[in-house]
């Protein structure tokens, strides 16, 4: 799958969990104010049936009132408590619509207090409003009066209401008891859930988050690993690259690359031995004829040299002149070849030492003086390879000087990385435009005919830096001198 | 005095006249048969008919020819009883070391180094080694 994919669905789930966690909280807020409304619901069901309860008082002491006194005063007592209760009732049974026992214990109530009115108070009140006028109805009063106190039917009404009242408020306790307890528990439950689900999105998150890291981190480690090898030459490398996502087609497409290159960097270097082995045949075959020639032309010069004209004496001359510089140019393009691609084994070399012997194979040239440095670096290197580098740049100097009187000095600077070796001369210098071209082999700054140089001392110094990756620069102007500064390995000895 | 019986296996028309003219210059008297590969010396070697190339006192080898190199012919030439005391030097190039070196187990006498040189050692006592022989009494 791809990274990009991974990623997307690790968000998307971990949004999906944090929005089921909001989800779960919101509603949990929603059940705390439902509970929070039916509280309040019933506080106001409980403080009505008080009032019920405390206006039917009101109304037995008002009518005590109005049958002892005959004051109409506690007859509107009476009246104002009933007509709160009318309201409460028809309030109540709005309140109370959900639940059916409720609802038959307050029709039980209202039945009661009706049947309280209907068939005790209202009689009596009657009674008393007659018993005004004459003894006969004041005696009917009073026989109704205590005829309805025997049968004790006041007392077992109010018994009967006080029960149901009990049975009311006891209810709507246990309702809202058992209301707090499923809230408790439902509070309990939201806070596990929500916990889980904040604990569950951390550690998917936490997981995605280290997939993804050692992932990516382990697949650019793998290529880092491979660009480095590549870099130091090791073009035959390849990475596991199995993965369908991402970093596995990288991995596929630097494969792909390092094939490639290796493919091409054999190539070049077969074609690159050829090349070498290409010269070495042809300069080497060439020499055959070419002194076959140079034989036959001695032999005439040896043999026949009273037959001939001086004309043809000095064009054999000429022609061997040219078999001289032939040879020179096969001889030069043999040692070019020579310079093996393949490096030295290293050996223990005094710079100084190695110079000396250097000058051992100087050609002749009076007024020239070789200065050497005297605290040249002891190294463990190729020593062959290091001597001909110094060998062509110090023949050179020599060579082409050309004042009567002139030095040539070899010295070295050294910094992190290389040494940097130093042949300086105080000869004729050479022009900017030539600096890169001196290094081509066959190519030289004289005429030929006048000076024989072959033009391979450069190319070869060239070749044997190149092939160890190592770099030559040249300083000099027409009539300053030239210094030709190369670098070489820090193997120093301490 | 006597004349000497050379065989030269050169295939270079060049190395045959340098020779030849190095031998004069020596002064050494020869009689000389030139056979331009191995198996063209061997034909000649058998030859019955001809006088004195059935068994030639000296036999001046270049190791570089096509058909029969040098080194086969040494070969064949050093493993027959008939031809073992026939004195034997290698015509070489001075660079063609290893053949130099392949060449001396084989027993040679000597070798002429080309092109032919009176300042060369090696060559030099090739050609008193022939003088040394044209002045045996037989």
């Amino acid at each position: 799958m791809k990274i990009s994919y991974v990623i997307l669905f690790s968000f998307l789930m971990i949004l999906l969990l944090f929005a089921a966690t909001t989800y779960i909280n919101f509603k949990q807020s929603e059940k705390i104010n439902e509970n929070h409304e039916l509280l309040a619901r019933s506080s106001i069901i409980l403080k009505q049936s008080n009032r019920f309860q405390r206006n039917i008082l009101n109304m037995v002491s008002g009518l005590r009132g109005y049958l002892l006194t005959n004051e109409v005063f506690f007859i509107q007592s009476y009246d104002s408590a009933m007509l709160e209760n009318d309201e409460i009732l028809d309030e109540l049974s709005v309140l109370i619509k959900d639940s059916v026992q409720q609802k038959n214990l307050l029709e039980g109530i209202s039945e009661l207090n009706k049947y309280w009115i209907n068939e005790f108070a209202l009689p009596l009140i009657e009674a008393r409003k007659n018993a005004t006028a004459s003894d006969s109805s004041m005696n009917a009063f009073n026989k109704l009066y205590r005829a309805k106190l025997v049968t004790g039917m006041e007392k077992e009404i109010n018994r009967s209401l006080q029960k149901k009242f009990k049975e009311f408020s006891n209810h709507e306790y246990a309702v809202r008891e058992q209301q707090k307890l499923a809230l408790s528990s439902f509070i309990q439950r939201t806070k596990n859930i929500s916990f889980s689900l904040t604990l569950f999105s951390f550690i998917a998150g936490m997981a995605i988050a280290i997939f993804i890291a050692t992932h990516i981190s382990s697949g650019i480690v793998k290529m880092v690993h491979m660009a480095d090898s590549i870099s130091k030459g090791e073009y035959t490398v390849s990475m596991e690259a199995e993965g369908k996502d991402e970093l596995g087609k990288l991995g596929r497409s630097l494969n792909n690359m390092a094939r490639i290159l290796s493919e091409n960097i054999s190539l070049l270097q077969r074609k690159n031995d050829e090349l070498n082995q290409f010269a070495y045949i042809v300069s080497h075959d060439l020499k055959a004829p070419l002194r076959g020639i140079d034989n036959v032309v001695t032999w005439i010069q040896e043999d026949h040299l009273h037959e001939l004209s001086p004309k043809v004496v000095e064009y054999l001359e000429l022609i061997k002149g040219r078999i001289i510089r032939a040879e020179n140019l096969l001889n030069g393009i043999l040692s070019y070849s020579r310079v093996g691609r393949e490096l030295q084994p290293n050996e223990v070399v005094d710079v100084n030492e190695l110079l000396e012997e250097v000058q051992g194979y100087l050609p002749e040239k009076p007024g020239i003086t070789l200065h050497i440095e005297k605290n040249m670096p002891k190294l463990f290197t190729e020593k062959l390879p290091l001597m001909q580098v110094f060998m062509n740049l110090i023949v050179n100097a020599y060579k082409y000087h050309t004042k009567a009187n002139g030095s040539v000095q070899v010295y070295h600077t050294k910094n992190d990385h290389y040494y940097e070796f130093y042949v300086e001369d105080d000869g004729p210098g050479i022009s900017k435009e030539y600096h890169k071209k001196i290094f081509m082999i066959f190519q030289t700054l004289e005429n030929r005919d006048s000076f024989e140089s072959t033009g391979v001392g450069l190319a070869i110094v060239k070749k044997i830096l190149d092939d160890r990756k190592l770099t030559i620069r040249l300083n000099s102007e027409p009539g300053t001198g030239s210094t030709f500064i190369f670098t070489w390995p820090l193997n120093e000895i301490v | 005095m006597r004349v000497i019986n050379i065989l030269l296996v050169e295939d270079d028309n060049l190395d045959v006249i340098d020779v030849k003219r190095t031998l004069d210059k020596m002064a050494i008297v020869y009689n000389m048969k030139v056979a331009k590969n191995g198996e063209e010396a061997i034909r000649l070697l058998h030859d019955k008919r001809d006088s004195f190339t059935v068994k030639p006192d000296v036999i001046i080898l270049d190791l570089n020819m096509p058909k029969m190199n040098g080194l086969e012919l040494l070969q064949i030439l050093r493993s027959s009883e008939d031809w073992k005391d026939i004195k034997i030097f290698i015509l070489t190039t001075s660079e063609e070391n290893e053949d130099k070196q392949a060449a001396k187990q084989y027993g040679i006498s000597g070798y002429i180094v080309k092109p032919l040189k009176f300042n060369n050692t090696g060559s030099l006592d090739a050609f008193n080694l022939m003088i040394d022989l044209m002045n045996m009494q037989n």
